[in-house]
């Protein structure tokens, strides 16, 4: 077929998705494959053999590291959703005093860094943390952070607001005629909420759990800095491909792709099972505010107030800390800026580079991101479902996973990335992917397909049009998640300790050192200079997009 | 400059023939109407004229020019959206001057040009506005004064009406009508709205299933419905078997209800027809009733309304009919 059979309509999508995947074959898929056959070869790496996955699977080590990281998941998906299905239904049904601050509040977790929040609980309840030592001062002890009990608490509190936002998008968008028909039919309002109310918003809140139990899979620096000798998956993997001499890493292959088959069976079962399962509802308004006694309503504002505050105290306590002068890892209870001194002296190359990934990053995110949201909406055809697929699934690939592809993949041959900053640009971009197409996909169903196809028939290309037309209406999108592209990737820990090496570290590479070595006040400082980094730009953006709304 | 020929211009969806071998030649400065039910092609085949849609077969001229196998962009026509699709981060000026800057026309000539078009469509003074301050009326007008100011080829129409209210929607069609008359672009217009059809129209193309129906003259169609579809689709009628009427021809005739009269009101030589009426209808100026005559079939017929008029269900009426009026259908 040649170019010029390719009717009009089809080239500029065609053309997208052709570049689209160049792009994610080479840096996708290709490491992938990479970890794939590393997995499959035997020691030396001429013959294929399933010789490494029986001898992975068949150390109690190993499994125990699959069986700990699904237990952990599954007890933080359930408490994640317990914890977050009532605070949604309070925020979106109940009169609740400050739901804006709550609301806001309630999306920090998520765009800082949880392993942050990991840190600073050990600082804080750690063996030799300070609540801990001044609890020991005064005769009380309590059980032991470390292990499981920590790392479900920690990814309880950070990942909440991933069942939170579409649980309470989901109460909102409720049509209250249901309600009213369930109550007219002789149904008590409680027994509405049970009947008829949860049952439309399951899907909604089944969808964030899942995504809770992914972002736990995937998750190492939370594992890393908690799970002291429990073996996790993510991180066993990590230290098996940096212990490994050979170039054919293939133990660490066999954890990465059982990774990402775990991973991936969970993407597919909610877009198979939860995506038939999407109930249409049709509200005009929000629903109502439910009248409740005042005692129901003190119970609920306590508890909203209670679960985001508590989400927020480690990174809160973290940045007070890191005020306070530090003597190797123990801390002085005086005002100081050394910390800062320290970090600005000694860490100032990994600092300016995080800055500036971040920035590169967020730049190539949206330049792949945004055209392919664009083609995976506009456009019903077999290569735009295909497109969708792949470019989704750097979601289900752990960031060691594809580091270690790449590194397999670029040290070597035609296209040598490794040793350079390059290398981690490219994995940020492949790693965040997603998250702009899933958002310029959103965005791009908001715009209405005649809009382009009225500047066609006034003479302006495709090309022209959707620069024309469709991106300045996507603008503000297309900043909000370049700002969420930038902030995720200056907290990105898990490809990066991976990938990074000689000068270009970044300030998580700096925590993570020092939380080995014990240098708690320059981890401090560097935590605190990442929540800044990450707040600031949300910050910054939330009063442009006002600014721009009132004008 | 020469009108569109259309020429078994085909398209399939999956298993259905959106647009099935139809063949069609639009003059130069007519208004053409595509009418028909929803999901009938007419969209479709507005769009294989204006490219969004590709042929699986057959082919679009203007004139002697073949332009099915152009890209839209090139095609030069104006089109005007159901939803108006004036684009939101322009100005109403900015909105008209898109094509003209798409054209590479002068700024100085743009300016003049944009303030006429927007003159045609009574909305002069109105190019710094946004479009969010405009009514939907108003946002229909932009968009015709955005198709019309590039000078097209063709103007089409793809249910401009359909957003608006009823009052608005009588007096914008005689609008895009005058106004097309005035500049003699030709334009070719679909709607699922008989009524509309008829009143803006030189020539409507009645399709069903992605064929051609009938094409004619508005007046011709409704007198004149070859088909018992093109019959039932122009407006209410009665389609009932010859033989019910008293006529030996095993053959359907399609009867409008203004054809009815009662016969002790109808013109001498009405064939008569005995019924009782089984359905009352008042809805102020007229009403209508359903009268069953001798062999079950049940005719609808309308009567003014008129002073001291009693008609009560269940009353033994005598129909007459102008069997000039009748047309058989097939």
């Amino acid at each position: 077929m040649t170019i010029l059979a390719i009717p009009h309509g089809q080239r500029l999508p065609l053309g997208i998705a052709a570049l689209a995947f160049v792009f994610l074959g080479l840096f996708l898929i290709y490491p992938l494959v990479n970890v794939f056959g590393a997995s499959f070869l035997d020691a030396e790496g001429t013959s294929l053999t399933f010789a490494n996955y029986t001898r992975m699977l068949g150390r109690p080590f190993y499994r125990a590291a699959i069986t700990n990281t699904l237990e952990i998941g599954v007890a933080a998906t359930l408490i994640t959703t317990v914890l977050a299905v009532p605070f949604a239904f309070a925020l979106a049904r109940l009169p609740i005093p400050g739901k804006a601050a709550i609301l806001a509040l309630a999306s920090l977790p998520l765009i800082l860094p949880s392993f942050v929040s990991a840190y600073a609980l050990v600082l804080l309840l750690g063996r030799s943390g300070i609540v801990t030592q001044w609890l020991q001062a005064h005769g009380i002890g309590f059980g032991s952070i470390y292990g499981m009990g920590g790392i479900v608490a920690v990814y309880a509190l950070t990942l909440y607001p991933y069942v939170l936002l579409p649980a309470i998008a989901a109460f909102k968008a409720i049509d209250v005629s249901m309600e009213e028909a369930a109550q007219s039919l002789g149904s008590s309002p409680g027994r509405t909420v049970w009947t008829v109310t949860l049952p439309i918003v399951l899907p909604a809140i089944l969808a964030g759990g899942l995504l809770v139990f992914i972002e736990t899979l995937e998750n190492f620096g939370v594992p890393f800095v908690l799970a002291e000798d429990m073996p996790i998956f993510a991180v066993e993997a990590f230290k098996l491909f940096i212990g490994e001499t050979a170039p054919n890493p293939s133990q660490a292959g066999v954890l990465g792709v059982l990774l990402i088959l775990t991973t991936t069976a969970v993407l597919l079962v909610q877009r198979r099972f939860l995506g038939r399962r999407r109930f249409a509802t049709s509200a005009r308004q929000a629903p109502p505010l439910l009248k409740v006694g005042r005692g129901v309503q003190a119970a609920a504002t306590v508890y909203c107030w209670a679960v985001v505050i508590l989400a927020l105290v480690p990174f809160f306590s973290i940045v007070v800390l890191s005020f306070m002068e530090f003597r190797g890892p123990v801390l002085h209870p005086h005002f100081s800026l050394d910390n800062f001194a320290f970090l600005f002296d000694r860490a100032l190359r990994p600092l300016v580079n995080t800055l500036m990934f971040a920035t590169a990053a967020a730049l190539c995110v949206t330049i792949v991101g945004v055209p392919v949201g664009y083609v995976v909406t506009r456009y019903r055809s077999g290569v735009a479902s295909l497109l969708d697929v792949v470019a989704t699934l750097p979601f289900a690939v752990a960031g060691t996973v594809l580091a270690i592809g790449f590194i397999v993949s670029f040290n070597a041959g035609a296209l040598v990335l490794t040793g350079g900053p390059l290398i981690l640009v490219l994995a940020y971009t492949v790693r965040k992917v997603p998250f702009a197409v899933r958002s310029s996909s959103a965005i791009v169903h908001q715009i209405d397909a005649s809009l382009e196809e009225a500047s066609i028939s006034l003479g302006r290309s495709p090309l022209q049009t959707f620069l024309r037309i469709v991106v300045p209406l996507m603008l503000g999108g297309i900043l909000s998640g370049m700002v969420l592209s930038w902030v995720t990737v200056a907290s990105e820990l898990s490809a990066t300790i991976v990938l990074y090496s000689g000068p270009w570290s970044t300030l998580t590479v700096v925590m993570f050192q020092a939380l080995e070595s014990g240098g708690a006040g320059i981890a401090t400082a560097a935590a605190s200079f990442l929540i800044v980094v990450s707040l600031l730009p949300i910050a910054l953006l939330y009063r442009l997009v006002r600014r721009y709304e009132l004008s | 400059m020469s009108g569109i020929v259309i020429a078994g211009a085909s398209r399939t969806f999956g298993t259905v023939r959106a647009v099935d071998g139809v063949d069609l030649t639009v003059e130069q400065g007519e208004f053409f109407t595509l009418l028909g039910p929803s999901g009938c092609g007419k969209t479709t085949l507005l769009r294989m004229i204006a490219g969004f849609c590709e042929l699986d077969a057959g082919e679009i001229r203007f004139g002697e020019r073949r332009i099915d196998r152009l890209p839209a962009h090139v095609r030069d026509i104006g089109m005007v959206f159901q939803n108006y699709a004036v684009f939101p981060t322009l100005s109403v000026a900015g909105n008209v001057a898109y094509g003209l800057k798409a054209r590479n026309v002068a700024a100085a000539e743009i300016a003049t040009r944009v303030e006429e078009a927007l003159a045609m469509v009574q909305l002069a003074g109105y190019g710094g506005r946004l479009p969010h301050e405009l009514s939907g009326g108003q946002l229909q007008r932009v968009a015709i004064a955005r198709a019309l100011v590039i000078r097209p080829h063709v103007l089409l129409f793809d249910e401009p009406l359909s957003n608006l209210d009823a009052r608005l929607r009588v007096s914008m069609r005689a609008e895009i009508r005058a106004l097309q008359k005035s500049l003699g672009i030709t334009a070719i217009y679909v709607t699922h709205d008989q009524e509309e059809a008829m009143s803006v129209s030189d020539r409507i193309a009645l399709m069903n299933h992605g064929r051609l129906e009938q094409v004619g003259v508005p007046v011709d169609i409704y007198r004149k419905p070859a088909t018992r579809f093109a019959a039932e689709f122009m407006g209410t009628t009665n389609l009932v078997q010859a033989r019910a009427l008293g006529l030996a021809a095993p053959v359907w005739v399609s009867l409008r209800p203004e054809a009815l009269r009662f016969a002790e009101e109808a013109p001498a030589g009405w064939p008569h027809l005995p019924g009782v009426v089984v359905g009352i209808e008042m809805l102020g100026p007229i009403s209508r009733l359903d009268v069953r005559i001798g062999n079950g079939a049940i005719l609808k017929m309308v009567l003014l309304d008129a002073p001291g008029q009693i008609v009560r269900e269940g009353q033994i009426v005598t129909l007459a009919y102008d069997s000039s009026r009748l047309t058989v259908v097939s």
